[in-house]
């Protein structure tokens, strides 16, 4: 058992550079549902986060009833890592909602590296302030995957880590 | 089963991923090449070897597109997810998707999705026992709409100004005459933004503006209907008590004044007037903002009428009444949906663009006219300098009038029309004292 810290360093290297990834939630039906998150990884703690809106919440509803997620990073446009390849984060993960409106602040400096402009749509929350009330779903790992070369027809290398 | 269209568009993205519960209970995804058989309403998957048998299994496939920006972020968001569940055949995975979900911000703008889910937002925050949270200065900002009180202020000034030019001015009665014309456009926003919520009007519509589609603040749950009409009351109920001593100081036609701007001004969304919804709101707020506070003001200083006064407050309202016309414009639709029938709501295209103009042409013939008569000292003629912005308005409103957002650079320039043209006037009054 090991951190993705300790993974691999190509798995850290997607997480990092990471612009998008496919974020997996299971329904109450049994329903994989997936939604484009911008992911963002804490690489000082070794933790996988991203967020959502209350506007966009039933993902966190799902959560909520059942934690177990994924997150795929294999959208080749999204994520500038050469070579290409691909991984699966399976892990539960946790709804924080501590503090609704202010508490996902914590994660801007990671926000900001992937999207420079951030500030300057937070500057202007109040023209649709519901967007800036948002939860933040922390990921905690139970397993990851990497296909070094994306070829999903190989076995891939996986990483039991807690 | 989705649809053909949706299975077009699916058939266009290079990014695909299939995703399903895994026997641990996780659910696994994995990137995958794709074919869409549109003739037979099915996904061809290339199996990846790696993959468990999966026949009968639930899945969704995810078809996701970003553009990333040279200097970070990204752009051109859009989506599609199919469920269904999957066959496993000789020739690969085959999906006869059930169920299909689309988002392209091409199509829906980003804005419009998320008020498309305000009233998820609303039900969440209630079971956190939450409210929605905005900064003290920009929710009372919101509230009021305080940038628009410049409609409330230039006519004011303007009618003050031509009484000085009459012989007559008084700061006190200045101060008074703004303060209570101030408290009554307050108290009508405000009003404006409770009945607009509660008869609908707000609520259908998901793409306001920053000009248009009401200030949201009920929507939104940033404040409870209740206290926002205290508000109103409470802003009208001031401004009475100022419109009351100066119909006692001044005479009785301020208050017959005060009277029938309060009229237009309550009843301008509010039961059982409604002017905006019946095509007469255009009508009320050009009444309201021009005559009304142009006249009412020369009164207050000279306890008089006058011609000079009545006919300046005329470019001055239809003005306004333009900034309200045009900012109708993306809400039209929707007000139509929830029975707001406004001018913009009832015309078509062409009709609203020569609407704009004809009313452009009689403000400013109004000015030239005013001018040269000397009706206006010569100096206001100066105000014709806003023509060009005017040519220019035209052009970028005939060409976005289906497209609310590509309107904000229109509703924000025409604005700015009545600013310089009022100031202009103002100015071309100052001029005159001088020369």
């Amino acid at each position: 058992m090991r951190s993705i810290a300790e993974s691999d360093p190509q798995i850290l290297e997607t997480l990092e550079n990471a612009l998008i990834c496919e974020f997996t939630v299971i329904s109450p039906t049994g329903r994989p549902i997936t939604h484009p998150l911008l992911p963002l990884y804490d690489s000082d703690e070794s933790r996988l986060y991203v967020t959502s809106s209350v506007l966009f919440s039933k993902k966190l509803d799902h959560i909520k009833k059942n934690p177990k997620v994924s997150a795929l990073f294999s959208n080749r446009e999204g994520i500038r890592v050469s070579p290409y390849r691909t991984v699966l984060v399976k892990g539960n993960a946790k709804v924080g909602e501590e503090d609704i409106h202010h508490g996902w602040e914590k994660l801007l400096p990671l926000w900001r590296k992937k999207e420079p402009f951030i500030d300057n749509f937070v500057k202007m929350r109040y023209a649709l302030p519901l967007f800036w009330d948002r939860s933040i779903i922390e990921i905690n790992p139970t397993k990851l995957y990497l296909w070094p070369r994306g070829d999903t027809d190989d076995l891939p290398k996986t990483f039991e880590v807690s | 089963m989705v649809s053909n269209d949706l299975l077009a568009k699916a058939a266009s993205y290079t990014e695909v991923s299939l995703s399903f519960v895994d026997d641990d209970g996780y659910p696994f995804s994995i990137p995958v090449k794709v074919e869409v058989d549109r003739e037979d309403g099915l996904v061809k998957i290339a199996k990846p070897q790696t993959l468990p048998a999966l026949d009968g299994k639930e899945i969704s496939l995810t078809f996701n597109h970003i553009t990333p920006l040279p200097a970070g972020g990204y752009t051109d968001r859009r989506y599609i997810v199919l469920w269904g569940k999957l066959s496993d055949t000789a020739d690969g995975f085959h999906l006869k998707p059930s169920k299909g979900y689309v988002w392209d911000e091409k199509e829906v703008p980003f804005f419009q999705y998320s008020e498309m889910k305000v009233s998820r937002a609303r039900r969440y925050l209630n079971e956190l026992n939450e409210k929605p949270w905005m900064s003290t200065p920009w929710l009372i900002m919101r509230t009021f709409r305080l940038p628009f009180i410049i409609a409330t202020l230039l006519p004011v000034l303007i009618g003050s100004a031509i009484a000085y030019r009459a012989g007559h001015f008084d700061w006190v009665l200045l101060a008074l005459t703004l303060s209570g014309a101030l408290l009554m456009h307050l108290g009508a926003n405000t009003a404006n933004d409770y009945y607009d919520t509660h008869l609908g009007a707000d609520g259908v519509n998901t793409t306001p503006t920053p000009f248009s589609g009401g200030s949201r603040i009920i929507l939104y749950g940033l404040l409870p209907g209740r206290f926002v009409l205290s508000l109103a009351s409470a802003t009208y109920l001031l401004g009475a008590f100022i419109g009351f001593y100066l119909a006692f100081s001044r005479g009785l036609p301020v208050l017959v004044i005060g009277l029938v701007g309060f009229l237009i001004s309550w009843g301008y969304t509010a039961p059982p007037l409604k002017l905006a919804y019946r095509g007469l709101g255009e009508l009320g707020v050009g009444l309201g903002f021009g005559p009304i506070l142009v006249l009412g003001s020369y009164y207050v200083q000279t306890q008089s009428f006058s011609l000079e006064a009545l006919f300046a407050s005329i470019p001055l309202g239809l003005l306004v009444m333009l900034i309200l016309y045009v900012n109708e414009i993306p809400d039209r639709n929707w007000d139509d949906e929830a029975g707001k029938r406004t001018l913009v709501a009832r015309g078509k295209d062409n009709a609203i663009v020569r609407g704009y103009e004809t009313t452009m042409m009689i403000v400013y013939g109004i000015i030239l006219g005013g001018a040269l008569t000397r009706i206006f000292p010569l100096s206001t003629i100066i105000a014709l300098l806003t023509l060009p912005l005017a040519v220019r308005e035209k052009r970028l409103i005939s060409g976005n009038l289906s497209n609310p957002y590509g309107l904000i650079p229109a509703m924000s320039s025409n604005i700015k029309i009545f600013l310089y043209t009022a100031i202009l006037m103002l100015a071309g009054y100052l001029i005159s004292f001088l020369v």
